[in-house]
């Protein structure tokens, strides 16, 4: 591609873009025709800027490299509002998906919230550890006060399982 | 001996810049049977014509093969050329090297050029076993059905019977004008669109050569291109037509309020009515699912209409009544719907009064609308202080209908400039659009008629819209031209619904087995050559039934559509295609599947004596036969088959595709 990022000097990288248009199951970032409907309505835009039809127009064009380790592809609450409501059926949250799986691949710098998910789910089975919460009177209530049952632990053998996908590669 | 002709056309660079032309024209020369072959840059030029008719003379060809484009572009031309030098214009068989192969195989000049000599052994294998054909010649019924009464059926009566044909309207509503009649004003020139229709709506009432069956649908058709035999239902009005003067003393005696259809439902009418205001004909009809007395099947019950009416027109006792025609052909103008916003659940429609679709907007800027043509909030009653218009809402949208609705733009920017016309400098307009097209003739001036009048235009969509607790909507929109997240509140939000198939629509396909494209619309029988005809013959194609149309479009295709039916009909009797199923009687099983399988009804079981037994035989009626071959490929006993296209012609085809195999012991039939 005969194509450069005056702002960066950046090239087009194909490769990588082929790998995440394999990565998108069908939904296509060729489609995009800009009506920006899914950053109107994106939950990350306001607070953390994520633009989800630049990133879908940038990964269009090639220039992946710049977005695998930037920090705005983990901003992506992972509403799936744009999934939804996309009218081409282009998915900006399955490019931002398959960027994130890239940086993993390459190693690149993982927010340390998501890094703690992970060991949180390997150890509890859940993302979040369960978190105490108020009601309308103001008391702070756990789940036993609420009287929900406790949340077991996961089988040994979940640990095996998800510590041999997280070592698999994605082909 | 059989002595055939094989001509290889270039098509410019289409075919010969990846095939090898010469080498197939050589190739050619090499076959069993053929005496000549040729190549050159377009056969079907008049040079190209007369090269192969000089052929025919010269070295007395009696088989012609020609490998060109597909047979659907020129066939016809080349079986006029052959019959001219007094060939059988059906023993010339085409053999198509671009749609099959030059263009699909651009990428391998090579292996395509062994293809498409692959394709001309076998053109050339079948070509020597295809028999002379005569063409049959049948008369017409110089009469003309037109079913759906909106502008385009309204424009093709019209035409059809200036000319001098009979016709015959059909309209399921109880009045004619159709989607136009409930338009407000028309772009790009802004006339009225009651000023410019009514007239014609009353022409077609007053034409003596049409015959106007409003209240009334199609529900039976049978028989073949000249010769259709429809049966007409006219659905009861409960109203005598001809004593009922239109005064609508009833209607304002009626105590059962009805939302009014016309008005998208945003006013009432009554259970006796008059459609519109500008009905054609303007007769009041009774709806039997509200009439209290219709509906409680009691005779003791209401019956105010009936003191009401001095006319003493209105009778309950009315049946439905069919009516047998027979007419020569039909043109179908069952228009189209505007499409249900309410699928698009981000945008509200439905749940916010204040959503309200573009036809819905037609209806109140209106002035013969609910609102007298002040355009009001439909819940607040008041003029809205800021509207916002949110384009291609279901179209261009792959979860509902990928086409764009050809519409919805100049729609919105119609109604962008009514909106500031009315409502004057002080109500904020926006469009929210991400391609605005304006692609008509002086549509691009009306666009900028719309710019110039301070409205805004925003390049962004919204991805929902949300509704305050006074009703009043706000939305979120990413503007691509500033980069910014803007947020717009207003009082009124229009979406720009697009147009889809109508139920109408797929009932034209059960009633005339006519085809469907993929969007659901009626298909033509060729985008480009035949965009007025469907592929049955002696059936047509008017207005927004065949694709999403304004009005401009849709007159100039109703006027289209009565030029080809005149020119179907006007010499009193038409050729047909010779290419029919016929039946072998002796193997002939009488198993019915033929018959349960033709989409055209075109095959009949009869009764016959054999050896003192009754025996049931199939039986083709030729001019119903289209030609298709489903009965052909589904007859267990090989009874029945396509006249050029037997189990002999097809199979040399098959053997000559694969030569190896043949020669391994393969044998055939």
């Amino acid at each position: 591609m005969s194509l450069t990022d005056l702002m960066s000097m950046a090239k087009p990288n194909l490769e990588s873009r082929e790998k995440i248009f394999a990565r998108l199951c069908g939904r296509n970032f060729l489609n995009c025709y800009l009506c920006i409907k899914c950053t109107s309505g994106c939950t990350a835009l306001k607070l953390l800027e994520l633009k989800p039809h630049e990133i879908e127009k940038l990964v269009n064009l090639g220039f992946v490299d710049e977005l695998a380790s930037s920090d705005i592809i983990w901003t992506c609450a992972t509403c799936l509002k744009c999934f939804q409501r996309c009218p081409q059926k282009a998915s900006p949250y399955h490019v931002i998906i398959a960027l994130r799986n890239l940086a993993v691949e390459r190693e690149a710098k993982v927010p340390e919230a998501y890094m703690k998910a992970v060991s949180q789910i390997l150890e509890g089975g859940l993302a979040e550890q369960p978190q105490k919460v108020a009601n309308k009177k103001m008391e702070t209530c756990d789940r036993e006060g609420l009287k929900l049952p406790k949340i077991r632990p996961p089988k040994e053998s979940f640990q095996t399982v998800f510590l041999k996908a997280l070592e698999e590669k994605p082909s | 001996m059989t002595k055939v002709g094989v001509y290889v056309c270039h098509c410019g660079l289409n075919i010969a810049g990846v095939v090898d032309v010469e080498d197939i024209a050589n190739y050619a020369l090499t076959l069993p049977s053929v005496a000549v072959a040729r190549h050159y840059t377009y056969m079907c030029s008049e040079p190209g014509q007369r090269m192969i008719q000089n052929d025919i003379r010269a070295h007395k060809l009696d088989r012609i093969v020609i490998a060109t484009c597909s047979p659907r572009m020129h066939e016809e031309t080349f079986r006029k050329a052959v019959s001219e030098v007094g060939l059988n214009p059906y023993l010339v068989e085409i053999v198509n090297l671009r749609e099959q192969v030059s263009w699909p195989h651009n990428e391998e000049p090579q292996r395509a050029t062994e293809k498409a000599k692959a394709l001309v052994r076998m053109g050339v294998a079948r070509v020597k076993l295809l028999e002379p054909l005569e063409r049959q010649s049948v008369s017409v019924e110089k009469n003309v059905l037109v079913i759906g009464g909106g502008i385009a059926g309204i424009q093709a009566s019209l035409d059809l019977a200036n000319a001098g044909l009979k016709v015959y309207l059909v309209e399921k509503a109880p009045s004619i004008g159709g989607r136009m009649a409930q338009l407000d004003k028309t772009f790009p020139t802004l006339d009225c669109s009651a000023c410019i229709l009514t007239p014609k709506m009353v022409d077609v009432a007053k034409h003596p050569n049409i015959t106007l069956l409003t209240n009334s649908e199609v529900t039976k058709v049978k028989g073949f291109v000249g010769n259709y035999e429809v049966t007409i239902l006219r659905n009861p009005r409960f109203v005598d037509e001809a004593k009922c003067v239109g005064c609508e003393l009833c209607t304002q005696a009626c105590p059962v309020k009805i939302p009014d259809r016309f008005n998208e439902n945003l006013s009432q009418t009554c259970a006796i009515s008059i459609y519109s205001p500008h009905a054609v004909p303007k007769i009041a009809t009774i709806n039997p699912a509200y009439c209290l007395k219709l509906k409680t099947k009691n005779k003791t019950v209401c019956g105010k209409c009936v003191q009401a009416c001095e006319a003493k027109a209105i009778n309950f006792d009315q049946e439905p009544e069919a009516i047998q025609l027979k007419v020569g052909g039909v043109i179908l103008a069952v228009g189209s719907e505007v499409f249900d916003a309410s699928r698009v659940l981000e945008f509200g429609y439905g749940r916010f009064p204040n959503v309200i679709s573009n036809i819905e907007f037609e209806r109140i800027s209106d002035a013969s609308g609910p609102t007298g043509g002040k355009i009001l909030n439909p819940k607040s009653r008041k003029p809205p202080r800021s509207i916002a218009f949110v384009q291609c809402v279901g179209s261009r949208d792959k979860r509902f209908h990928e086409y764009c609705c050809r519409v919805g733009c100049m729609v919105s920017l119609k109604q962008t400039i009514l909106a500031r016309e009315k409502l004057g400098k002080k109500v904020d307009i926006y469009v929210c659009y991400n391609d605005l097209r304006a692609f008509g003739k002086g549509y691009e001036e009306f666009y900028r008629r719309a710019r110039d009048m301070d409205i805004n235009f925003v390049a962004g969509i919204p991805s929902d819209i949300r509704s305050t607790a006074d009703g009043s909507l706000y939305f979120d929109v990413f503007e691509s031209g500033t980069n910014k997240l803007l947020e717009l509140h207003a009082d009124l939000v229009v979406l720009a619904n697009g147009l889809v198939p109508s139920d109408g629509i797929s009932k034209m396909k059960e009633l005339f087995h006519v085809l469907r494209s993929r969007d659901g619309f009626l298909l033509e029988a060729h985008p480009k050559l035949r965009p007025l005809e469907c592929s049955t013959a002696g059936i047509f194609l008017a207005g927004a039934c065949q694709s999403p149309k304004d009005i401009p479009d849709t007159v100039a295709q109703a006027s289209g559509a009565a030029a080809k039916v005149i020119d179907l009909l006007s010499s009193g009797e038409i050729e047909l295609e010779p290419l029919k199923a016929v039946v072998d009687k002796d193997l002939c099983s009488g198993c019915r599947i033929c018959e349960s399988l033709c989409p055209f009804v075109a095959v009949e079981m009869k009764k016959e004596e054999k050896d003192g037994k009754e025996e049931l035989k199939a039986e083709v009626i030729e001019v119903v036969c289209q030609g298709c071959g489903l009965c052909s490929a589904a007859c267990p006993t090989g009874a029945i088959k396509i006249e050029q296209y037997s189990n002999k012609q097809v199979l040399a085809q098959v053997a000559e595709a694969f030569p190896a195999a043949a020669h391994k012991g393969g044998s055939h039939r």
